[in-house]
């Protein structure tokens, strides 16, 4: 692979996206929503008494963070547990702008000329690929630094500690850009043989099932937030599936039948 | 140059392109006329490097498709039959773009952006997005793109599409000049006056080329040299068939009663016209003009593309025609 030439779809890619505002607000507002709804219960907590039957039925949860008073453990419950939700951002955004990218190109039949110049079809996905991925990690990473900073000057700074816990800085190294990857290779394969924006972007959506059952299993497993090995486990399982995808992708993408489509 | 052998393309079950012969060489226009679903386009892409033949083969410039398809692909300048164009990018930026995945950078590629937006007339548009063009600016953009490398082939699918006459001249007399510079050109079209005025030869295709030859070959094709003679006076042209049936040089005459008009076949037309005059005129015709009589392009090519059709037709029951294809 000639980096030269995935640079250059690169580039192209991101001043598509860069100016066009529609699918930049499907980047930044999902990762602004998920963040605002924990922070909003934090400041709520913080305004007001908690009621002591409402700390019982979450006393499980708030037993992960021992020797901090309930009222602080309560909201370093709801920061943490939201957190899992931080996945769920590497898994949608660049699945919706992989989905585009292609399609739109299939409809705007841009395809054919870039396929009919010396560039190998495997350039230009690792140009789309960054390019898809890119601002979701970006994203992902700004949002979980302001969430931290954020319910740190809200409430307590200690809640500025739970979030840059060891595990989510691992978490976001590791498992934010490796979803990513699955998401775009998954949002290309759906595009490949999709014509329609609307179905690749269904079809791709259930690539997000597996990470809301995470968090919800998460949640009634009685964990507040994911433990160092768990991480890892999900840093091996997702490295699979990119393994299987890329395996797809590279028959899906094929510069014929990508061709034969658009005839 | 291109050389092109026995080049056959299957889709499935459908046959788009089969037993596709024929050379392109060093400075040559050469057109390819066709009907809707002719296998114009197929032909282009896989010449072009961008689809494998399923038989068959070609050198360009003498690079074999398949194992050479990603250097054949470098040398040749496509401009394909949708501009394809970034919406989003300005014309400048795209045509930049272009020029990096041909392997162009700097100063070289900035000169040549420059220049053929010029060449093609945007430069005034080069900062605007593409997006608000016409379809006019559009196509005038991406024969900037098939251009911008200076290829050694190129490959211009429907060029004028969208262009209005002005800007259409404007194309053909640049294509023209790239014939000068030694480049092999092939055009797909349907304008068969455009084909005419631009292309050295002709290729006439539905699934494969039924003829190839020079565009006055091709109006000659299937008949005799004719003569047409138009009368003034008193006597209709049915009284000289009988004189012009005994005339040895004479093939074949018909008279026209509603133009006054007789079609005379001849072998010779510029060595035979003088004596048919002569005899003519000798049993009392009164003729007021006289000319040599070629079929159009255009009735070449219906007959050519009406008789396959006809006999693909024929031979399916009425199905559809094989080498029908994208």
């Amino acid at each position: 692979m000639r980096l030269g030439y995935a640079w250059a779809v690169f580039v192209k890619e991101w001043r598509d996206l860069v100016s066009n505002r529609l699918l930049l607000g499907a980047v930044v507002f999902p990762a602004l929503v998920f963040a605002a709804i924990p922070t909003g219960l934090v400041a709520f907590i913080q305004a007001n008494d908690l009621d002591p039957n409402q700390l019982g039925q979450i006393k499980e949860y708030i037993n992960d963070f021992p020797g901090v008073p309930a009222k602080l453990a309560a909201q370093g419950f709801i920061v943490t547990n939201f957190m899992a939700y931080f996945l769920l951002i590497p898994a949608m955004v660049p699945m919706a702008i992989a989905t585009q990218s292609v399609i739109g190109e299939k409809v705007a039949r841009s395809l054919e000329p870039q396929l009919a110049t010396p560039l190998e079809v495997s350039e230009l996905l690792a140009g789309k690929t960054l390019a898809a991925a890119l601002p979701a990690v970006l994203a992902t990473w700004t949002v979980f630094v302001l969430y931290g900073l954020i319910n740190g000057a809200v409430a307590d700074p200690r809640l500025t500690r739970f979030v840059f816990s060891e595990v989510w800085l691992v978490a976001m190294a590791t498992l934010v850009p490796l979803i990513c990857l699955f998401s775009v290779l998954m949002g290309i394969v759906v595009s490949s043989r999709a014509n329609d924006p609307r179905t690749a972007q269904q079809i791709g959506g259930f690539v997000v099932i597996p990470i809301i059952a995470i968090a919800v299993a998460q949640f009634f497993g009685g964990q507040a937030t994911f433990t160092m090995q768990q991480v890892l486990l999900g840093d091996l399982v997702v490295a699979v599936l990119i393994g299987g995808a890329l395996a797809l992708g590279s028959w899906a993408f094929d510069r014929e039948a990508i061709l034969s489509r658009l005839a | 140059m291109i050389v092109v052998e026995g080049l056959r393309k299957d889709f499935g079950r459908l046959t788009a392109v089969h037993d596709m012969s024929f050379t392109v060489g060093d400075g040559e226009i050469f057109g390819l006329l066709g009907p809707n679903g002719a296998g114009k386009t197929t032909t282009l892409r896989m010449l072009a490097g961008l689809i494998a033949p399923t038989a068959g083969g070609a050198t360009v410039n003498g690079h074999a498709l398949g194992e050479g398809s990603q250097r054949i692909r470098g040398l040749t300048g496509i401009l394909t039959e949708s501009p394809g164009l970034h919406d989003k990018l300005t014309a400048r930026q795209n045509l930049a773009y272009y020029g990096r995945l041909y392997g162009m950078h700097g100063r070289q590629l900035a000169a040549a952006v420059d220049r053929y937006l010029g060449v093609v007339e945007m430069g005034a548009h080069a900062d605007r997005r593409v997006g608000g063009f016409s379809k006019g600016m559009r196509q005038k953009i991406a024969i900037a793109r098939a251009l911008l490398h200076e290829p050694e082939v190129i490959y211009l699918d429907e060029p004028t599409s969208g262009l209005d006459p002005s800007a259409a001249k404007t194309v053909r007399d640049f294509v023209a000049t790239l014939r000068g510079l030694g480049r092999s050109i092939v055009v797909c079209t349907h304008n068969l006056d455009e084909a005419e005025r631009l292309c050295d030869r002709i290729g006439i295709m539905r699934g494969t080329l039924l003829r190839v030859d020079t565009p006055a070959g091709l109006r000659r094709h299937g008949r005799n040299p004719t003569v047409r003679v138009e009368l003034n006076g008193a006597r209709g042209p049915e009284s000289f068939v009988h004189l012009l049936a005994g005339l040895p040089f004479v093939l074949g005459a018909q008279p026209r009663e509603e133009d006054r008009a007789l079609l005379v076949e001849v072998a010779d037309p510029a060595g035979d016209t003088p004596d048919l005059v002569n005899a003519l005129v000798g049993a009392g015709a009164r003729i007021s003009s006289v000319r040599e009589a070629a079929a159009t392009l255009e009735e070449v090519y219906l007959r050519l593309v009406g008789e396959v059709g006809e006999r693909d037709a024929t031979a399916s029951g009425d199905r559809d025609a094989p080498g029908v294809a994208a």
